[in-house]
């Protein structure tokens, strides 16, 4: 708690300036995603090693949008999946359309249902850039609707979070129906087209990997102008007292509803990028237990923090990468023990022990502040 | 084969002249003479047959202990532990033994060198319903004549009408005796005398069933149907009475499961609606603590079933004060180890429960294994008893259903009339008031935490004879149950029990219509559409934060 009331002053004071260059943390980071994309493409490392590199990114970006909303919004979604898996499967379509006009082989899920041709729904899908837009614009669209339905009768707090988490239960019952055309319960895969290349190739690998980190570096930088504005100060007034800012007249639904629609269409960019990445999209990117884990990604790194967002996404799962490979039994203890000691002992996740390295307690009660 | 035909016709001729011969004090009213019987058993095809169906044309009058005999014998034969040494037929106790009983007079004496007789197809099935009556007539257990009644029913058509008249007048067992009744009239259905018909219809119609239906529409296309007005008239009138009747009793079985689906959630989101409402805290781990009260359950049945093998059938009884401790213990553990430091932090709090959740889950997964328990079911939760039409009223819902009303007194009888409910109610309403008062509000959130999880572990003791029980059963319930505290209005024991009753009874009644997929779909959308008119739910507590 003395953590929590101590951290708001230095919080606001180093979000003063507009520009990256005051966040050194972000600014860090941002410099190492672009040397990172810039070391994929020179020394071309092992495919499943750029890939690994790729699909970091692709959660980092989801955990940024994730943060933009409850870091700063005060908004904890426990159905961000929704919007990722949005992203997913229109890529999936996407891809399975392109490649059932290149090769002509139908995917897996029309021979599966037994149909002759895909549904109606899928027409045009072949077309990257219409799938792109469907993809934002759907993500944009249902979280319009639910947020609207939700900020305009002032559902907030926990009960946003538990009304999100329906919602993405409700979406993976939906999905696991195989009538959807989606897939169902097998999801869909067997993605053999790129823009016409094949799938799987190092060279396609490794730019799906670069295209990921440099988005991420494009969403940072853009997130990191967004919170450092005048919308941004209005983001963290609303997160503290919504009430008073609406009493001065302020509209926070309109607010709200903006940021939380431009974090769902972040959230369905990351699943676009991830999709060709893993090969496979099914329902499971539905389950509420993976929208929980994406919020636990921006709490152990820091939230409220954009590069805390992408620390922690990067931490955690690189260490699941690694763990439920190598012990998969105790995989679930670590994660759950890991929030356990950052809820409690780190309020504002890694970045406080950063803080601490830097600066001891007994040194920041001093009164020594820069 | 024509040669072949004609020894069938001899052999089935003889054995009716033997049946012919037999003393008259036989023939007259008991008509088994056993080694007759005996013999034809040993006969070939037709032997067997012609002696299988005299059989079952008098046992609506032999003697019990004939039909008894016959029915042993029989089983033999199906068994292939019959002998036959010429004349002389003997029962082994099992197949291929040396030795073994007379079957017509009930000595010892050896086998060897005796004949089994194959049983052909057509035979077997014949002589598994002459077995199966015999059973149904003499049968000690409910439960074997539970099972011959299954066998008898595959060929209804040959066993004559007298002879289900006479085993549903003897039968003790009410159930069984109910669909003796019943089959009783469904072979009347067919009998060639109009008037018998007629009466069939009308008494079939009277205990009316899904079955019922089946069986009254199928005369539909019986010639009788379109010749006899006297016959359509009756047929259509006992239709119209069965199927008004089938939807009734169908719609209260939709009300009954509604109703026992909402006692659990109302079980799974008491305790959350509590926690959440005293606290603001969202326990992610409720779900858990329905799994710590169902494992809880399973240990008290082991350990009965090791110490007291007699009392097993009370384990549920016992396991009510031991799940709601378990779950207690653990509740109030994590209270004072994690949650007692984010009370001002909701939202780290639901992390730090979901992470508490995962724990459980995998320490039970690693502990103890994934797969589902089996339980014992006691006798007060298996089975049911039929109230109307199709309608069963089946005890293990039932007992989920007196449980939650029971915990829903017992809930609100703690919170309105014992100082602990006062001082729950106080901190809910304004929590630095009541600390200003004096009422020690760490202890309170504690104590209310330990009841919530408490009555968590209840509704597990109440699952364990409806559902599956494994270490990822809680993740079924979270959802649903957060709805119910949403819809009822945090902290609300009775918005909590409406707002079950309206969800599970919504659920229970799309289902059918829609597929469960869509239940959940609709009434969360409803409930979002409910949101708009009433943001805190329908019973919302006032109170100051």
């Amino acid at each position: 708690m003395s953590g929590a009331v101590d951290a708001l002053p230095r919080k606001t004071a180093r979000r003063a300036g507009p520009s990256l260059g005051s966040d050194p943390l972000l600014a860090g980071l941002v410099a190492t995603i672009v040397a990172a994309a810039v070391i994929l493409l020179v020394l071309q490392p092992a495919p499943y090693l750029v890939n690994m590199v790729g699909q970091l990114a692709a959660f980092a970006i989801l955990a940024v949008s994730l943060d933009l909303v409850w870091g700063y919004l005060g908004i904890l979604s426990l159905g961000h999946g929704l919007f990722f898996a949005i992203g997913g499967y229109v890529c999936a379509m996407h891809l399975l359309a392109h490649a059932y006009a290149v090769t002509g082989v139908a995917p897996d899920l029309m021979q599966f249902m037994g149909w002759k041709s895909l549904p109606a729904y899928w027409t045009g899908l072949t077309s990257a850039p219409y799938a792109l837009g469907l993809a934002l614009v759907l993500a944009a669209g249902v979280a319009f609707v639910f947020g609207f339905a939700s900020f305009r009768s002032r559902v907030n707090g926990v009960y946003f979070s538990i009304i999100s988490q329906a919602l993405v239960y409700v979406a993976m019952l939906l999905m696991f129906r195989n009538d959807t055309g989606l897939g169902g319960n097998n999801g869909m895969t067997g993605f053999s087209v790129l823009f016409g290349w094949p799938m799987g190739t190092p060279g396609v690998v490794t730019g799906l990997a670069v295209a990921t980190l440099l988005t991420l570096a494009g969403v940072l930088a853009g997130a990191r102008a967004l919170v450092a504005s005048p919308i941004g100060r209005r983001m963290l007034a609303c997160r503290d007292d919504e009430a008073r800012l609406r009493t001065l007249g302020y509209g926070t639904t309109r607010l709200k509803l903006g940021i939380w629609c431009l974090s769902a269409v972040i959230a369905a960019l990351a699943g676009i990028l991830y999709v060709p990445q893993v090969g496979i999209i099914n329902p499971r990117v539905l389950s509420p237990d993976l929208s929980i884990e994406i919020a636990v990604w921006v709490a152990i790194g820091g939230m409220g923090r954009l590069g805390g967002a992408v620390i922690g996404a990067v931490a955690v799962n690189a260490l699941k990468f690694w763990l439920s490979a190598a012990m998969p039994e105790a995989w679930p203890f670590i994660l759950s023990g890991l929030v356990l000691a950052v809820v409690l002992g780190l309020p504002n996740g890694f970045l406080d022990l950063a803080a601490l390295r830097l600066r001891p307690t007994w040194l920041r009660r001093g009164g020594a502040q820069p | 084969m024509v040669e072949g035909v004609g020894r069938v016709w001899l052999a089935g001729l003889l054995v009716w002249a033997a049946s012919l011969m037999v003393p008259p004090a036989l023939a007259a009213g008991l008509g088994l003479d056993r080694a007759a019987f005996a013999a034809a058993l040993c006969g070939d095809g037709a032997a067997q047959t012609s002696a299988v169906e005299t059989f079952l044309r008098r046992s609506a009058e032999a003697e019990a202990g004939d039909v008894a005999w016959a029915g042993t014998t029989l089983r033999a034969l199906l068994d292939r532990r019959l002998a036959c040494l010429g004349e002389t037929v003997v029962i082994l106790d099992r197949a291929g033994a040396a030795d073994g009983l007379d079957a017509a007079t009930g000595t010892a004496r050896p086998a060897t060198g005796g004949r089994s007789p194959v049983l052909g197809l057509r035979q077997r099935a014949l002589i598994e319903t002459a077995s199966g009556v015999a059973t149904l007539l003499t049968g000690s257990s409910a439960d074997a004549r539970k099972g011959a009644l299954a066998t008898v029913e595959r060929r209804i058509a040959s066993v004559p009408e007298p002879v289900l008249r006479r085993a549903a007048a003897a039968e003790a067992d009410a159930g069984l005796k109910a669909s003796l009744a019943a089959v009783v009239e469904s072979a009347a259905l067919s009998s060639p005398d109009p008037a018998r018909r007629l009466a069939a219809i009308r008494a079939v119609a009277e205990a009316p069933s899904g079955a019922a239906f089946s069986r009254l529409s199928a005369l539909k296309a019986d010639p009788a149907y379109g010749a006899d007005p006297a016959f359509r008239t009756v047929l259509d009138a006992a239709l119209a009475r069965v199927e008004r009747s089938v939807s009734l009793g169908n719609a209260l079985a939709v009300l009954y499961n509604g109703l026992s689906f909402a006692s659990i959630l109302f079980m799974a989101a008491a305790g959350l609606a509590i926690i959440f409402g005293l606290m603001g805290v969202i326990n992610l781990a409720q779900g858990e603590f329905i799994m710590i009260g169902a494992y809880a359950t399973y240990g008290v049945q082991e350990a009965i079933r090791r110490i007291a093998p007699a009392w097993l059938d009370a384990y549920l009884l016992v396991a009510i004060p031991v799940a709601f401790l378990a779950s207690a213990l653990v509740g109030i553990a994590i209270e004072a180890l994690i949650l007692r430091h984010l009370y001002r932090r909701p939202l780290m709090s639901l992390l730090a429960t979901w992470a508490v959740s995962l724990f459980l889950i995998n320490g039970v997964r690693v502990a103890i294994g994934s797969q589902n328990l089996q339980f014992a079911m006691p006798s007060y939760v298996s089975g049911g008893v039929p109230l109307y039409a199709d309608f069963v009223v089946t005890w293990n819902r039932l007992f989920a259903i007196a449980f939650a009303a029971v915990t829903l007194v017992l809930t609100l009888v703690i919170l309105k009339r014992t100082p602990l409910g006062l001082d729950i109610r106080a901190v809910t309403q304004n929590r630095d008031m009541a600390a200003c008062l004096g009422i020690r509000t760490r202890r309170v959130d504690r104590l209310a935490f330990g009841f919530g999880s408490g009555l968590a572990g209840l509704a597990g003791v109440a699952l364990c004879p409806i559902y599956s029980v494994n270490p990822g059963m809680g993740a079924n319930f979270i959802v649903d149950s957060f709805m119910v505290v949403v819809l009822g209005g945090v902290g609300t024991v009775v918005g909590t029990l409406v707002a079950a009753l309206g969800i599970g009874g919504a659920n229970v009644l799309i289902e059918p219509l829609y597929g469960a997929v869509a239940a959940k779909v609709i009434v969360l959308v409803g409930i979002i559409l409910f949101l708009q008119r009433r943001p805190e739910g329908l019973f919302a507590v006032r109170r100051r934060r």
